[in-house]
């Protein structure tokens, strides 16, 4: 079959190149991912802070990069460092465009977006909190930073599983959208295959398929994560 | 970087130009995605699996997929079946624009049904049932009883997909349609002042986006007066 | 029109009904005549809510028939199936007839107290939507709640709800009455209230079938008592001779049981 014969991994075949640019878009996905788990952890603090103007950057923060198309900032991040770079570039006499490192930029235009949604995740997780069980740490005569790591986050990590889980899917189909600004992920790779092939159905699909097959792998490592903590909930009791 | 106001204005007045196409693929997409939403919503909770599982596998597939993909394959891929480019298909195939509608309609669907589903199993049974003993069912008891009070549980979280709606409509800047993203990126590469160009079309979003909330929000105080205090209502 | 005096409001004759494979009813027989007021009693499990419910076929029996005022509901009762009434139309039109108030009250939480009451006479016997409203205000009036009119059923105490509940029924014009444990989700000083106008339906000479675990209201109230053990009749007859003299031995520890 024709199918079957452009998806081998033979001389003539795109599987090798399909199966790299999976690695690809699996590696900017999770980094975007940390990135924004990084800043969602940042910014759920914040939103929790005694400080007026941490409250308030805290919810900015959320609320623009929410409300803002992940297309856009990916742009933004793009043509934003590569101005950047080309005007440095032309202080040591180099001329032109430079364009900024595609992985870099894009992993970290999808981990500031994801970062305003893990944001919201954490403080869900946290407001979920039983109140009386903080109290009784606080009448147990625990300090707040001992409190926060004992009680509030070991529970916490908990009642975020599922709610980072949807973020994480988010974010693998939004690393899609790093292809505009040349990434040889899997969509620009499919991108590369139809063109040349004048075959675009066979590619898109089998790119679909790819994107399935992750979202599905790692919905079932989510789930599972999900169960043996809420099992440790029950042991715990 | 300084700042170059004069551009600034610039731009805002050529995005302000997009606003129209992203309003129309939003509006479009989803009330043709509504309308298939509630047919999947019913195949998930008529309780026949030969109805459930086909709308649930549509679901995984959609909601799995990257919306690129999904808008790739219909305004690249399909071009690939010549039985396609020579049906009477074709015409609205190969605009961009219709391409992006259907794509934006089959992928909010597959959202939103799972929010109608949600908000019909939401309704009390202990209702339906003195609705039944009134004499209700069939088209009567959903319009007057299943619906409004399914509605008042859907409306918070079909706000939500209409914001990503709007947000997703910049993915049709990728196939040639010059909506807010597709304007932006053009000036963007004509100037090289992506911060200036950015916070123009971001504010835009923000602005329609605030405005999608709002209404919602106004709709959802509107149909649920009773989750207010009666002085409340009167005012 | 068949003659009131000889044709029962509602005939049930050998109901049965079953779970699975589990039967809740071994075929129970069961006839109110015209304002008679039956107490329904039993034990949980005994099928007692299930024999209101297949009344106005909430619950559908899978043997046996039901008549009102002398119409028997049509019934597909196709062993290996499940039983379902042949004509939706009939059903809706006699479940009209035979208002049902229930435990949880069950008012629509998304219209207000009037709304409920005329909901089903405006939208189901197309009444006009003035004497509805105008039928419903006297009704809220009776059952005392006429200032909670324009109020939501979340906004009553429960109490209020259920005589709001009973007011919804009496809308309807029903020929005849069923209450479902009317009482049993009420905290006890509310309990007074909702009895004291059911026993004032009661006085009028209304058609009621009521399941209870109300021993007084159903030994002073209702004309006839009915027990239902593990989904049989185990005894019934007058009401005050019952429980003055009951014959059968698990009637007499229930009435203990219950009174302790």
């Amino acid at each position: 079959m024709d199918y079957l014969r452009l998806m081998s991994f033979g001389p003539d075949g795109w599987g090798y190149s399909l199966l790299a640019a999976t690695g690809v878009t699996v590696a900017v996905a999770v980094c975007g991912f940390l990135v924004g788990a990084m800043l969602g952890c940042l910014g759920a603090a914040a939103s929790f802070s005694r400080f007026r103007a941490l409250r308030s950057a805290a919810d900015i923060y959320t609320t623009l990069l929410r409300g803002i198309p992940d297309l856009l900032v990916i742009y933004l991040f793009y043509f934003g460092s590569s101005s950047l770079i080309s005007s440095v570039g032309a202080l040591f006499g180099a001329e032109g465009f430079v364009g900024a490192p595609a992985f870099l930029t894009g992993a970290l235009a999808i981990g500031v977006v994801s970062g305003a949604y893990q944001m919201q995740v954490f403080r869900g997780a946290v407001l979920a909190l039983p109140k009386g069980e903080i109290e009784a740490g606080r009448a147990y005569g625990m300090p707040p930073l001992l409190l926060f790591r004992r009680i509030v986050l070991p529970q916490a990590a908990r009642f975020a599983i599922p709610g980072v889980g949807n973020v994480w899917q988010l974010v693998l189909k939004e690393s899609a959208l790093i292809s505009v600004i040349g990434l040889v992920e899997l969509m620009r790779q499919a991108q590369i295959g139809a063109g040349s092939t004048r075959q675009p159905f066979s590619f898109y699909l089998t790119a679909g398929v790819l994107y399935l097959l992750i979202a599905f792998v790692s919905g079932r490592g989510f789930k599972l994560a999900e169960q043996r903590a809420m099992r440790g909930i029950r042991r715990a009791v | 970087m300084p700042f170059d106001l004069p551009f600034l204005a610039e731009s805002f007045v050529a995005l302000l130009k997009g606003i129209p196409l992203t309003l129309q693929l939003t509006v479009l997409s989803v009330v043709a995605g509504g309308i298939l939403a509630f047919a999947l919503a019913f195949m998930r909770i008529s309780g026949k699996w030969w109805l459930d599982v086909p709308a649930q596998f549509y679901i995984f597939v959609f909601r799995g997929t990257p919306l690129l993909v999904q808008i790739y394959i219909i305004y690249y891929g399909l071009s690939q079946f010549p039985v396609l480019r020579h049906s009477f298909l074709w015409p609205f195939l190969r605009e961009a624009y219709w391409c992006a509608v259907l794509a934006l309609a089959f992928n909010t669907a597959a959202y939103s049904a799972e929010i109608i589903r949600g908000g019909l199993l939401s309704v009390p049974a202990g209702q339906v049932e003195a609705a039944r003993a009134c004499g209700m069912s069939g088209l009567l008891l959903f319009r007057r009883i299943v619906m409004p009070l399914a509605l008042r549980q859907m409306l918070p979280g079909y706000s939500n997909e209409i914001i990503l709606m709007v947000k997703s409509t910049a993915l049709a800047s990728t196939i040639t349609l010059l909506e807010i993203t597709g304007i932006a990126a053009k000036l963007i590469s004509e100037s090289y002042r992506p911060v200036e160009v950015f916070v123009c079309a971001g504010a835009i979003y923000l602005a329609i986006n605030f405005l999608v909330a709002r209404l919602f929000a106004w709709l959802e105080y509107t149909v649920s007066p009773e989750t207010r205090k009666p002085e409340e209502r009167r005012a | 029109m068949p003659d009131a005096t000889t044709t029962p409001a509602v005939a049930l004759s050998g109901i049965r009904k079953s779970y699975g494979p589990l039967e809740v009813l071994h075929g129970v027989s069961l006839e109110a005549r015209e304002g008679e007021v039956i107490s329904i009693l039993g034990s949980s499990g005994s099928g007692k809510s299930t024999l209101l419910r297949c009344i106005n076929m909430l619950e559908v029996p899978n043997g046996g028939s039901v008549s009102i005022h002398g119409e028997a509901i049509a019934l597909d009762q196709t062993p290996g199936r499940a039983p379902r009434p042949r004509d939706n139309a009939q059903v809706n039109r006699l479940r009209a007839r035979a208002a049902m108030v229930f435990q949880s009250f069950n008012l629509w939480s998304h219209l207000t107290i009037l709304e409920n009451l005329i909901e089903a006479p405006v939208h189901v016997q197309k009444r006009n939507r003035k004497d509805c409203l105008a039928e419903a205000e006297a009704l809220l009036e009776r059952v005392g709640i006429a200032d909670k009119r324009n109020s939501y059923p979340a906004h009553l105490s429960g109490g209020q709800q259920q005589r709001a509940a009973i007011a919804r029924a009496l809308t309807m014009r029903p020929s005849v009455m069923l209450f479902d444990e009317p009482t049993s989700a009420l905290d006890p000083e509310l309990v007074g209230e909702v009895l004291k106008v059911m026993r004032d339906l009661a006085a009028e000479g209304r058609t009621m079938l009521i399941v209870t675990h109300e021993m007084a209201f159903a030994r002073e109230v209702s004309t006839r008592t009915v027990f239902l053990h593990q989904g049989r009749i185990e005894e019934e007859g007058h009401s005050s001779e019952m429980f003055s003299n009951p014959r059968s031995e698990r009637f007499k520890q229930f009435i203990s049981r219950e009174n302790a």
